[in-house]
């Protein structure tokens, strides 16, 4: 039976003292790491050991083709930084994500604040825009190809039919257009995911909110500002970390379109690596930008994490 | 004196014994009833489903004619064969062959795995000799590194229907670079475009880029000593040329690979383009017009330069040391190689797969539903097999630089970079062979 402290005095007494914690009895606490050994082990073997391996590779001269590597030190860390690539790739990686995010986070924020209205085939509606991101990629580089060709593409056949053109547009041959268009179609492929994510923190809304501010005389940009945006933003930010590392690390996409191409336009550190590690044969050069940009995302969570308001990316527990 | 314990201590040993050399004898008859054939696995990249199915038809002539080995065959991909084989290697989990082109053969010997071939080529060749070009791509270091099955050539393929229609004679195609260049500008109207070109950071660009390098005096990519010598003036004034063939080309030029040119030769959108022998098969069904419509020509030379295109001799390469699994291979590569059957194996892509040897061009196969319309054009590609050339191959020593500098398509990204980047084709041409030099080593 728990005797409720008498006064301020006694009550200060306890919140000053709290009882210190009993230690675990000793078969308790070894049942509990018996329990947790095979997930540990299996984020050791999983993630752990091919990221030291990675790390020891970046330090050796290895090649994709065998042979014995040789220990180089930071050599390979050297010349990626050195020879000109790592840099305009990093910058490239950077707008990638950025550009990404922001249309991503648009698209989904205005399907999400659609679908969270009321209207006939709603439901239909909330099914059918999971089709891009249920599909398979292949399928999705596939499509938006067919659709963007400059010589039989539909996009050009509609823009030249408008007289908006006068000649059709290579889109993913351009170096003036090919970056932006492999950002629209990756954008295209994720939102749906994103908006699922918003939607159901959208419907967490009791209505009495709206009710409450609409008596106070709220107008509509002071509801999404003062109601629905409070209420989604862990989500955005949550959403905002996952997509930024997630974009950040998309090769096929890019790959199936463009090749990087043309003339570099679409390599972001991803594509680089792979051509490092695959068409150079430089697997030590590849592991060290590997590292570099594990190393790079990596500081980008924690400060991301740092710097968030609070609350913002802890989901309360009801 | 032998007690009757003694006696029947021995009956029981004697009975176990004969129990026991008869279970024996019947396992071991059993064992050697029931003797797997030795499996030979196959990897190749012709992912064509018609090429796979024609590829089976061999094989289970092959299986069918010995009881010794079973061929199996699993297809690949050029996408990913790179990084698929190598580690396959390391884990000791390779096919025992794998088709294979001169660049890539270079690529995996690296490992260690690909076994020379020097006796197999020495069997094959008491009955069936290889041309030079077949063989020459894989000889190195005083060996043989590969098993020639069969070749590809690039020529001019041109519209004859349309060269009409432009007031060309369809009986004269071009020969020179300035006719070439003069019938594409006759040609570029109404929608229609003189040729197709590729521009794309791609194979299918760096092959057409060599062809033309090859008849204007740029066969070598590297001197005797193996520095590259990509930089000269023959190949800035073909990379300009290749930008004045582009801008008679459509402007989605800049993603084509392979499919795109002929595609359109066969919508009537473009009326030539440069390319293997693929364009034979479809013509006439995608074209609507009758297969005499289709013409074809050498690839047209710029003064000074000689007759050649760039020619594959497709091989298969040996990883396996087993002895018996080599026995294996060695007999499915002649079989393959016989006329009879070698017929049926190049009609997996009749007019792109070409024979290699002098006896190979059968009347079999020449005589096939596709290939008899199409005789001009089958005679053509297997004399200009005769004057192929390969970068990096055409001196009986590889130059090892050549797998990476191919892998990289740094041909085709000095393409890009004049006709997408607009830079200057000397520019380009400087970077290439900044690049080629790096990628060599030097």
């Amino acid at each position: 039976m728990t005797t409720i402290p008498a006064t301020a005095t006694e009550r200060d007494a306890v919140q000053s003292h709290p009882p210190a914690r009993l230690p675990e009895p000793p078969v308790r606490a070894t049942l509990g790491r018996l329990f947790i050994a095979p997930l540990m082990i299996w984020l050791a073997l999983t993630i752990v050991l091919p990221l030291a391996y990675c790390i020891w590779i970046s330090l050796t001269s290895a090649n994709t083709m065998g042979g014995t590597p040789k220990f180089v030190g930071l050599s390979n860390y050297a010349t990626i930084f050195g020879d000109g690539t790592f840099g305009p790739a990093f910058l490239r990686t950077l707008a990638w994500a950025i550009g990404g995010a922001v249309l991503q986070t648009v698209f989904a924020a205005g399907a999400a604040l659609l679908l969270h209205q009321r209207f006939a085939g709603q439901h239909v509606a909330r099914t059918w825009i999971m089709a891009s991101w249920v599909v398979p990629t292949i399928v999705t580089t596939f499509l938006w190809r067919w659709m963007l060709n400059a010589d039989y593409g539909v996009v050009n056949q509609l823009l030249l039919g408008a007289g908006l053109l006068d000649r059709p547009i290579d889109f993913l041959g351009s170096p003036t257009y090919a970056f932006a268009t492999v950002v629209w179609i990756n954008a295209w492929r994720w939102f749906p995911f994103l908006t699922l994510l918003i939607l159901a923190a959208l419907t967490r809304i009791a209505p009495e909110y709206y009710e409450a501010a609409k008596v106070e005389g709220a107008t509509s940009w002071q509801l999404f500002t003062k109601v629905t945006l409070p209420f989604i933003q862990p989500v955005l930010y949550v959403v905002g970390l996952l997509g930024t590392l997630w974009s950040v690390n998309v090769f096929d996409i890019i790959w199936l379109t463009t090749k990087g191409g043309p003339i570099d336009t679409t390599t972001t550190l991803p594509i680089s690596i792979y051509i490092r590690a695959f068409q150079q044969f430089k697997l030590g050069e590849a592991s060290a930008m590997s590292v570099s940009l594990a190393l790079f995302l990596l500081l980008f969570a924690v400060v991301y994490i740092r710097f968030a308001p609070k609350g913002a990316t802890e989901q309360e527990v009801d | 004196m032998k007690t009757a314990e003694d006696r029947n201590l021995h009956q029981r040993l004697a009975a176990r014994l004969t129990a026991g050399v008869m279970t024996g004898a019947i396992v071991l008859s059993v064992g050697v009833a029931s003797a797997e054939p030795i499996q030979i696995t196959l990897w190749h990249q012709e992912q064509v489903q018609a090429r796979v199915d024609q590829f089976q038809k061999v094989i289970d002539a092959f299986n069918a004619s010995q009881a010794e080995y079973q061929v199996v065959q699993q297809v690949q991909s050029w996408g990913n064969i790179y990084q698929k084989l190598p580690p396959a290697i390391q884990a000791g989990v390779q096919p025992d062959i794998d088709f294979t082109i001169p660049d890539f053969t270079v690529t995996i010997r690296e490992t260690g795995a690909v076994q020379p071939v020097d006796d197999i080529v020495a069997e094959i060749e008491k009955k069936h000799k290889f041309i030079d070009q077949a063989l020459t791509p894989y000889r190195d270091e005083g060996k043989i590194w590969a098993v020639p099955v069969y070749g590809m050539v690039q020529v001019l393929w041109y519209r004859k229907d349309l060269f009409k229609a432009a007031g060309l004679d369809p009986e004269s195609p071009p020969k020179t670079w300035e006719e070439f260049l003069n019938a594409a500008r006759t040609l570029t109207k109404n929608g229609k475009f003189g040729v197709g070109v590729p521009v794309s950071k791609s194979l299918a660009t760096d092959q057409v880029l060599y062809s033309l390098m090859s008849v204007n005096g740029g066969t070598e990519l590297f001197d005797a000593s193996g520095a590259v010598t990509f930089d000269t003036p023959k190949n800035v004034e073909t990379v300009n040329f290749y930008k004045q063939l582009s801008e008679l080309s459509p402007s989605g030029a800049a993603s084509w690979t392979w499919p795109e040119p002929q595609d359109a030769l066969n919508a009537g959108t473009v009326a030539m383009a440069i390319e293997k022998g693929q364009y034979l098969t479809p013509f006439e069904e995608t074209s609507g017009q009758a297969a005499d419509q289709l013409g074809c020509a050498p690839i047209p030379v710029n003064a000074g330069g000689e007759e050649h295109s760039i020619y594959y001799s497709n091989a298969a390469m040996v990883l396996t040391s087993d002895p018996d699994k080599r026995k294996g291979a060695a007999a499915f590569l002649s079989f393959i190689l016989e006329p009879a059957n070698y017929a049926e194996f190049l009609l997996a892509e009749p007019g792109l797969f070409l024979p290699l040897t002098v006896d190979g061009a059968s009347e079999a196969w020449t005589g096939s539903p596709i290939l008899s319309k199409y005789k001009g054009c089958v005679d053509l590609m297997i004399g200009m097999s005769k004057k192929g050339v390969l970068p990096g191959f055409n001196t009986g020593t590889v130059q090892k630089a050549i797998g990476p500098i191919m892998a990289q398509n740094l041909l085709s990204q000095v393409v890009q970079k004049v006709v997408v980047g607009g830079e200057d084709p000397q520019a380009a041409v400087t970077w290439g062979q900044e690049q080629m030099s790096a990628a060599a080593g030097q």
